[in-house]
């Protein structure tokens, strides 16, 4: 009876006679889910923390995708300009090339004069010698 | 403050350069060269030199030529006329800068990645090939041993030039670095190094002694001793010119001239008004034992003389002038100090020679030689070599013109010279050996006939029958050529008949032959002299020997009439004589005296040539007693008599 009265007033007994303003199964339940309620907060900011350190994974490789990348770019810009350096480098060589191959050039004429001053003072001893 | 504009034209002004008497000035058009004299009406010189517009330019004073460089990727040398000298092979880029060393021995020629080192002849000596883009100028040191250079790139770059070489004989001395030499004694194949304390400059080999200056002294060696230099300081850095000569070397620096003996002491310092010291080079100034000669720069047509040990001018003070303006000069080096000649080439590239001393009176210039580029004279023997044209030219004897200038094609020694190509120079002369240095820069080397030298031995010796002993030997036109024209210059007319005998010159023969019968020494002298063609100092050796008759009847057989008359009436005596072959001479022509002095003399006189006769014999008798009483003159005349 009284029960009823105090239900009506919205007032309940708990287990241990106390007077509750809540049905204490309400409350129960109340209970429940707020602590529900703080495993998937935390459960929730673990994953966040997972992902975080996903996404930071994942820069870090895009940062070297990229690395990677400009690098490849360079590696072929290169490859492709020595072959104009080579060229360029050939060309050098060739002009120190026929440079020095005037000078041989300047070296024969000066040999091939000094060979004929030879035979010609050779000729002229055998000549003194014959002639004596 | 701006003074004037000198030109304005559509396009831009690349370079621009100074001409070396500060007159003219050298400017770029596109592909146009223009020299434009500061003179507002005077020609303006103008031509096409490249095939892209011209770059830069350069204008050496001391030679007097000129550089271009282009976007035709070559570069040119020119002389002052616009004359091509060289042109270069096209390169793989635009040619972006030359510059001429000081000296103008020398220039450098820049280009992208590109240096190079080239003669003035244009040749390259060395091509180097920097990382430095293209080299946009080029500034040489004042002393011409370093450049540095102005590079695309940002960067400046140091040259330094190196490993030049010195031959004379057995030595071969190479500049390995800066402030080294290698000697190398190619005989025996020993090798000194020579280090010195600061950079070397310049240095000169010739005639058994090394000179080198570096930036404070002067070391001289001895080719018998390399380790024992003798050292001493200069009074001024740069010496841009060293000369040297059989017992003295020359120095040219900034300041003055300098003549120091190989023991280093100072002997004379010759100075002439307006002297620029800077402009002097090899082909300018020449030194001989006793003598310097200089080429005025102020006045082309000039060359001052000077004794060399006391520096002062030579003779009365003034110096040699000729008709046109000089471009090289060169004085014998052996022989006598009075028979010092000097050949010299000038601007249309005839070849002179003359005597250097001068006895009051003019002395004469006899060309030698046409289209002459390059001479030089032997160090041992006064023998001359030179190209002409496309001959290279041996004179064995220069000295003949003034003998017996007939003879002088017999003395030469002429060989085809087409296969040294364009404008060979002529590096040296020493012993028989002859180096000439070829357009593209290798070096010929010719022998000639030892036996002239052998024989310029004898003669300046006076032995004479060993000159004839070797003329038989050799059995050469030229050689007893040679030895007639030395004779001769000697007044030993027994030899001087031998020779000539031997080159079949009979009426030479006949005329030495008559010499001898000549009664007196001073008519023997006098007939020496006509004999060389010295009218004037035979007539003046008769006169003062007072031989009167002797000298009108040299004039008479030259038919120099009016001399002739003029000494008759001087001396008032032989009037008749004159006007009687006058009159002989006219009848023998057919011809009518037109002379007024003869008809006016011929009035008065009547020739009687039986008194004529007479009195030539009587002449002919008085001179034979002189000589006679005068015995012991007859020797002298000729050693060998």
């Amino acid at each position: 009876m009284a029960k009823g009265i105090l239900g009506d007033a919205s007032l309940h007994f708990d287990e241990l006679n106390k007077l509750r303003i809540l049905d204490p199964e309400v409350a129960q339940q109340t209970i429940e889910l707020k602590e529900e309620c703080k495993a998937f907060v935390d459960k929730i900011a673990e994953f966040q923390k997972i992902v975080g350190s996903l996404i930071e994974l994942v820069d870090q490789l895009a940062k070297a995708a990229e690395n990677e990348k400009m690098k490849a770019i360079g590696a072929r810009n290169l490859l492709k300009s020595i072959a104009k350096q080579r060229e360029a480098q050939q060309q050098q060589l060739q002009a120190l090339i026929t440079e020095k191959k005037m000078q041989l050039e300047r070296y024969r004429v000066e040999y091939e004069t000094l060979c004929k001053i030879e035979a010609d003072q050779n000729e002229f001893i055998d000549q003194f010698i014959f002639q004596k | 403050m701006l003074r004037s504009t000198l030109a304005q034209q559509g396009t831009p002004v690349y370079s621009v350069a100074w001409g070396p008497d500060s007159e003219k000035v050298l400017y770029t058009s596109g592909k146009q060269l223009i020299i434009k004299p500061l003179q507002p009406n005077a020609k303006v010189l103008q031509w096409k030199a490249h095939d892209g517009v011209i770059l830069k330019l350069d204008w050496n004073s001391v030679n007097d030529l000129i550089l271009s460089a282009g976007e035709d990727c070559k570069y040119k040398v020119w002389d002052s006329y616009g004359r091509l000298l060289y042109s270069s092979q096209p390169h793989d880029y635009p040619i972006t800068s030359v510059a001429w060393a000081p000296d103008g021995e020398l220039f450098a020629v820049g280009s992208f990645h590109t240096l190079r080192l080239c003669d003035k002849t244009g040749w390259s000596y060395a091509l180097e090939k920097p990382n430095t883009g293209s080299i946009f100028n080029i500034a040489w040191s004042i002393d011409g041993t370093q450049i540095a250079g102005a590079c695309g790139n940002g960067h400046v770059i140091f040259a330094h030039v190196v490993e030049q070489r010195w031959e004379w004989k057995n030595f071969e001395i190479t500049l390995t670095k800066r402030r080294t030499m290698e000697v190398r004694n190619v005989i025996n194949d020993a090798v000194d190094l020579l280090e010195f304390r600061d950079r070397v400059i310049k240095a000169s080999l010739n005639y058994g002694h090394l000179v080198v200056s570096t930036s404070l002294q002067c070391y001289v060696f001895s080719t018998k001793n390399w380790n024992t230099p003798l050292i001493f300081d200069l009074k001024e850095g740069t010496v841009s010119l060293i000369l040297q000569a059989e017992r003295h070397f020359l120095l040219i620096d900034g300041g003055g001239i300098y003549l120091y003996s190989y023991e280093g002491r100072l002997i004379s310092s010759p100075k002439f008004p307006g002297m620029r010291t800077d402009v002097l080079n090899a082909q300018t100034v020449s030194l001989s034992n006793d003598t310097l000669a200089i080429k005025d720069k102020a006045d082309e047509k000039v060359i001052y003389l000077f004794e060399a040990l006391s520096g002062k001018p030579l003779g009365d003070g003034k110096p040699l002038t000729h008709k046109t303006e000089i471009t090289e000069i060169a004085l014998d080096q052996k022989g006598l100090t009075n028979e010092r000649k000097i050949v010299f080439i000038d601007k249309n590239r005839d070849l002179y020679i003359t005597s250097v001393k001068r006895f009051g009176k003019e002395q004469k210039i006899i060309k030698i030689g046409t289209m002459a580029h390059t001479l030089a004279w032997n160090d041992t023997s006064n023998i001359l070599c030179g190209l002409q044209d496309t001959r290279f030219t041996v004179w064995y004897y220069p000295n003949t013109v003034y003998v017996d200038k007939d003879l002088l094609p017999k003395t030469l020694y002429e060989k085809d010279a087409s296969e040294f190509s364009k404008n060979p120079q002529i590096v040296r002369f020493v012993g028989n050996q002859v180096t000439i240095r070829r357009a593209d820069g290798s070096l010929i080397h010719l022998n000639i006939s030892p036996y002239p030298a052998i024989l310029h031995e004898y003669v300046s010796s006076s032995k004479w029958e060993d000159a004839v002993r070797l003329c038989r030997f050799v059995k050469d036109q030229t050689m007893w050529a040679c030895l007639a024209a030395m004779a001769v210059a000697n007044k030993d007319m027994t030899t001087a008949e031998i020779a000539y005998a031997s080159i079949g010159d009979i009426d030479k023969v006949q005329y030495i032959n008559s010499i001898k019968e000549l009664p007196s020494k001073e008519s023997r002298m006098a007939h020496i002299l006509l004999f060389s063609g010295n009218i004037q100092d035979a007539e003046m050796l008769l006169l003062q020997a007072g031989l009167i008759y002797q000298a009108i009847q040299v004039n008479i057989n030259l038919y120099n009439w009016d001399r002739a008359l003029e000494l008759a009436v001087k001396h008032k005596t032989h009037v008749d004589t004159v006007l009687g072959y006058r009159q002989k001479f006219l009848e023998d022509f057919g011809k009518k005296e037109t002379n007024k002095r003869f008809l006016q003399y011929a009035e008065g006189l009547e020739v009687d040539w039986d008194k004529i006769k007479a009195k030539i014999e009587m002449e002919i008798a008085k001179e034979r007693e002189r000589a006679a009483a005068t015995p012991a003159v007859r020797a002298s005349v000729t050693v060998q008599r």
